[in-house]
């Protein structure tokens, strides 16, 4: 277990970081990264959800029958996400205003039920929890990352502080839906590209 | 046999456990959720119709059972007597669902200080310009011992242009909140003295 500590904590910075190299959960990815806010507190309760459900997936991997694993799932999944929900709206109310119908949908986001299925239902509670921790942390960065980009270059802010001056003309399209594919694309890019320059094996999964 | 009982047991098992958990957090986070619905969503309309900071008008708070629902109204006190009222009330039938809007009535003049408008999912461009003032302000000052209706129904409210089904249900609402305050003055007095 310890040599499979390292490198599945790291993966999900690198390897396999959610959303350009384990190609899921792009749709909030599109759909919330307007501000870099909004991309770090989704990125955030997902991974509180995908850390949790790995854990108690794990644990449980024994008990639920191979049969019913993916209701069980889905039902252990949508639970720990309503929670988060409750807990947002009690705690930071204007960001769930904002994220809206999104933070529901992370119900159906394919990277908790892709790691619950691809890892936690085959290997223990730690060390799945881990893998949820490396996974979330990964999406959270990505999320931040596509959204500070989009709202620099489009609104001239980051975290709401102007930081490109008064004579920086913003490019409002970049704040729109098509900027999103543009810039997650672009990133996808450049990453396969410096993957391919050093060699790197690609791991899907 | 034993798989599906196991399947329906173990699923059920989760089930239940999970609705525990939801209940528990619902239970213990209710308070908070309503505290922070108050501040962000009441909060700038009440901000409005006070004018002054929704922090010192969000503690003002009474809940009065009414026949069918509870009805939230919040007060400000000149010398210890209290002088408005603002009534929250659905205004029924607007044009995408209703609109839920705050009545602030002086209690001493008999008159209405204004109307906010809490929520709304109105047509941009035509029903959303409820928010807009030039609407809102033909409110001022109105008697509250009469029901408001339209010009079009033989009132004082202009509609707003193209929005007519909004303009109805703000004055709905409105009417309904004039009742309210009627039928329990009494009973809102007595639960602010009770706090």
């Amino acid at each position: 277990m310890a040599q499979k500590f390292i490198p599945t904590l790291t993966a999900g910075w690198w390897k396999r970081i959610p959303p350009f190299r384990l190609v899921l959960g792009l749709c909030p990815a599109l759909a919330v990264t307007m501000s870099a806010e909004n991309g770090l507190g989704m990125g955030l309760a997902t991974a509180f959800v995908l850390i949790l459900s790995n854990g108690a997936i794990s644990t449980l991997r024994n008990v639920i029958p191979s049969k019913v694993r993916i209701a069980s799932y889905i039902v252990i999944i949508a639970t720990l996400v309503s929670i988060v929900e409750i807990l947002m709206k009690a705690y930071f109310f204007p960001l769930a205003e904002q994220l809206g119908i999104y933070i529901p949908l992370i119900v159906v986001n394919c990277i908790v039920l892709g790691r619950a299925e691809g890892f936690a239902s085959k290997n223990p509670p730690f060390i799945s929890m881990v893998d949820g921790f490396s996974v979330g942390t990964g999406y959270a960065i990505s999320l931040t990352l596509i959204g500070s980009i989009r709202e620099i270059l489009g609104a001239g802010t980051w975290f709401g502080n102007p930081v490109l001056g008064e004579s920086f003309e913003p490019m409002a399209f970049l704040v729109t839906a098509p900027g999103a594919f543009v810039t997650i694309g672009t990133i996808l890019a450049l990453q396969n590209l410096y993957s391919r320059w050093r060699g790197e094996k690609f791991i899907q999964g | 046999m034993s798989d599906i009982v196991r399947m329906v047991v173990v699923l059920s098992l989760i089930a239940g456990f999970s609705s525990a958990a939801l209940t528990v957090a619902n239970i213990k986070l209710g308070p908070q959720i309503e505290k922070q619905t108050d501040l962000y969503v009441r909060g700038p309309a009440l901000e409005r119709l006070f004018k002054r900071p929704a922090e010192e008008v969000l503690g003002n708070k009474v809940i009065i059972h009414a026949v069918d629902q509870d009805i939230p109204v919040f007060f400000t006190k000149v010398d210890g007597v209290v002088s408005i009222l603002a009534i929250e009330a659905v205004g029924k039938g607007g044009f995408g669902g209703d609109l839920k809007i705050m009545v602030g009535v002086d209690l001493n003049a008999g008159r209405m200080i204004g109307m906010e408008v809490v929520s709304h999912s109105e047509t941009p461009g035509l029903g959303a310009r409820i928010v807009e003032i030039s609407f809102r302000k033909q409110w001022q000052g109105l008697p509250t011992d009469t029901p408001i209706a339209l010009t079009t129904a033989g009132g004082t409210i202009d509609s707003i242009s193209g929005a007519s089904t909004t303009s109805g249900a703000a004055v709905r609402g409105t009417n309904d909140a004039l009742v309210f305050v009627r039928d329990y003055k009494d009973e809102i007095l007595k639960s602010i003295s009770e706090l």
